[in-house]
């Protein structure tokens, strides 16, 4: 049923939009990989034309074609199958994502710390920003990890796996106490701040393969969160986190209730239901 | 217990916010308002936009207090009432109301209140306005489930089909008429842009990170995250409170309502206190309206630097140059909790 829905959501300019309207990478990314792993292949080629239309010069994809700079986007369509996005645009996706950071762990703002006698401790784990010129942040580190991991698992590589450490570390270091993620803090202000549903699974999908005290914690706190979670996105990361440490009850079907509202969370659904999210969690 | 957010990247790690944002960067050390070198340029840009150099009278704005003790049906009558007292011509017009809407949470004190934006919709429309409802909430990306859980589909029927979610909406570039923080120009969504009268709706809270958190503040629900992310970030990188004055130079057609009835105090905007206010403060100028519940909350409205950055220099922030009605500030006034960082904010008695 979500594949018709793609098939029949899809822009005349081969994108999607969230909701209704101009086409963004981050839907069509997720409708592009939906129609791939359920072998819909014509529509899913339009939708590779749009994304390859919308690479920047830098190698990086904007989050739509009006938006002047890479950002965030950018792991979607590294997470495409290399060959069907186009192995030098795949490259050159990678690439941008290897050099990205958040501000705050660049060395001209580490210096400027250091200069003003301020704390730059954990700086130096390097996660990944939503837009240039910011920190970085669970969410979007998360899915550069996943893309990042998935191309180091097709082409081994130093570089990519020192990137990829770096990356659970700054996770890992911004853990909730009690397990899972909220949106990028541990506290503000001095008090701890709660998990969030959607960014504990993806996180967790980002930690593959590390069974640590605190990981199994947050397995605990994500699988809670299945059971009492009624947002179709949340619910779509909640089990591609849990999927990706064996750990998603089997045979788990969300909710009837759940009602998905965006393309997105449509597409996502459509990919975490396929064997190995699709592709998403390929090893 | 609520969940809180967060304003920057780090929150209490090192890496902080970048400039503008952080509590020891706040412009007043004592009580008295002083104006950097920057925020002279700014202001001076603002009066000379809208002058060409000469200093034009001021005209008072207008701001009501109306009392509302609790969200219940009454609340129809009294928004009919105070839409009437300003007599807005809205008729055939699109007009946009944009609620802050914050967590999954239908009756605490963090997100404006359904039944009142339900009632200001009811309202527009009776004035014959086409009325749709819209926001982007800075951290939670699912906004319409967000919706769902803060009570609005509850309340509004038809939700789904007269709201927007800002996060999301298809976006235009702009460039502010004077800018004053680091953005030289903006991805902004075209239906806030588009709106004959965007209606800000902020409910009356403390903030951690600017203080309070009212009319101006609640423009940032209208930057999309498709953009610019979830939080915000690149805002706070640029000044939190730079890039609100940017942001109401960019919206010039607004009218205020800013949720009073219930507010919050103390650790806000998420983790603070209920603080039963029992009003609605309303007005064409959401500087002035702000500055209003600033004197309600006895804060010092010439102390919140964002205020004083979008107000310019002749300020709409001096109480002589807003002509309140309603209920007096004196006779609804009550004292918001503060937390340290921003005790200096405090309104000094006057006697």
């Amino acid at each position: 049923m979500a594949i018709t829905f793609l098939k029949r959501t899809q822009n005349p300019d081969g994108g999607w939009p969230y909701v209704r309207g101009c086409s963004w990478t981050e839907p069509t990314a997720y409708a592009v990989m939906a129609l791939l792993s359920a072998g819909e292949t014509g529509p899913a080629e339009s939708g590779l034309r749009w994304l390859r239309a919308a690479q920047r010069s830098d190698g990086g994809f904007p989050p739509q074609m009006a938006i002047p700079h890479s950002a965030w986007v950018t792991a979607l369509a590294a997470l495409v199958p290399a060959e069907r996005l186009g192995l030098r645009a795949h490259a050159r996706a990678i690439e941008w994502l290897r050099e990205a950071s958040g501000s705050e762990s660049t060395f001209s703002y580490r210096a400027r710390q250091w200069l003003l006698g301020n704390p730059v401790g954990g700086l130096e784990d390097a996660g990944w920003a939503w837009a240039p010129d910011a920190a970085a942040w669970v969410g979007p580190t998360a899915l550069a990890i996943l893309a990042l991991e998935k191309e180091r698992l097709r082409k081994p590589s130093a570089a990519l796996r020192g990137r990829v450490e770096s990356g659970r570390r700054f996770l890992l270091a911004r853990m909730c106490r009690g397990g899972g993620w909220n949106y990028g803090n541990v506290t503000v202000l001095g008090h701890d701040l709660p998990p969030y549903a959607e960014t504990t699974g993806m996180a967790l999908a980002a930690l593959r393969g590390d069974s640590s005290p605190r990981v199994v914690q947050t397995i605990a706190v994500a699988s809670r969160f299945l059971d009492e979670c009624r947002s179709a996105d949340a619910l779509n990361w909640l089990r591609l986190g849990l999927s990706a440490h064996g750990r998603l009850p089997q045979g788990y079907c969300p909710p009837a209730s759940i009602k998905r509202r965006t393309i997105m969370e449509s597409a996502l659904d459509a990919l975490v239901s396929q064997p190995n999210a699709g592709g998403l969690l390929d090893v | 217990m609520s969940n809180p957010i967060s304003a920057c990247g780090a929150g209490d790690s090192p890496a902080g916010c970048g400039a503008g944002c952080h509590p020891a960067r706040r412009l007043f050390t004592g009580s008295r308002p002083q104006l950097t070198r920057r925020e002279f340029v700014a202001a001076a840009g603002v009066t000379a936009l809208a002058g060409c150099g000469k200093a034009p009278p001021i005209e008072p704005s207008l701001v009501s207090i109306v009392r509302a003790p609790e969200y219940g049906q009454g609340i129809y009558q009294t928004v009919r009432g105070l839409l009437a007292s300003h007599r807005l011509d809205v008729r055939g017009r699109n007009v946009l109301l944009k609620p802050n809407l914050v967590e999954f949470e239908p009756h605490g004190a963090i997100n404006t209140n359904p039944l009142l934006v339900h009632a200001v919709y009811e309202g527009f429309r009776e004035l014959g306005a086409t009325v749709r409802i819209a926001e982007g909430p800075g951290h939670r990306r699912n906004t319409l489930d967000l919706a769902d859980g803060a009570g609005y589909f509850g309340i509004v029927p038809h939700f789904e089909d007269v709201f927007v979610d800002l996060n999301l909406d298809d976006v235009k570039r702009v460039e502010p008429p004077h800018r004053v923080s680091g953005l030289r120009e903006w991805y902004l969504p075209r239906t806030a842009l588009g709106a004959d009268l965007l209606v800000s709706m902020p409910k009356m809270k403390t903030h951690h990170w600017v203080g309070i958190t009212l009319s101006a503040k609640n423009l940032f629900g209208v930057v999309p995250g498709g953009v610019y992310g979830w939080p915000k970030n690149p805002l706070h990188w640029a000044g939190i409170e730079e890039s609100i004055a940017d942001l109401h130079s960019l919206f010039p057609r607004q009218f205020a309502i800013v949720d009073g009835i219930v507010g919050m105090e103390g650790n806000g905007p998420i983790q603070g206190q209920a603080k039963p206010v029992g009003v609605l403060v309303a007005g064409r100028d959401p500087v002035a309206v702000d500055a209003t519940c600033c004197r309600i909350m006895r804060v010092d409205p010439l102390k919140v630097r964002y205020l004083r950055l979008a107000a310019g220099i002749e300020s709409p922030l001096v109480e002589g140059n807003i002509r309140q009605t309603g209920e007096t500030i004196a006779s609804v006034a009550t004292p918001f909790q503060l937390i340290p960082e921003f005790r200096h904010l405090r309104l000094e008695d006057q006697t």
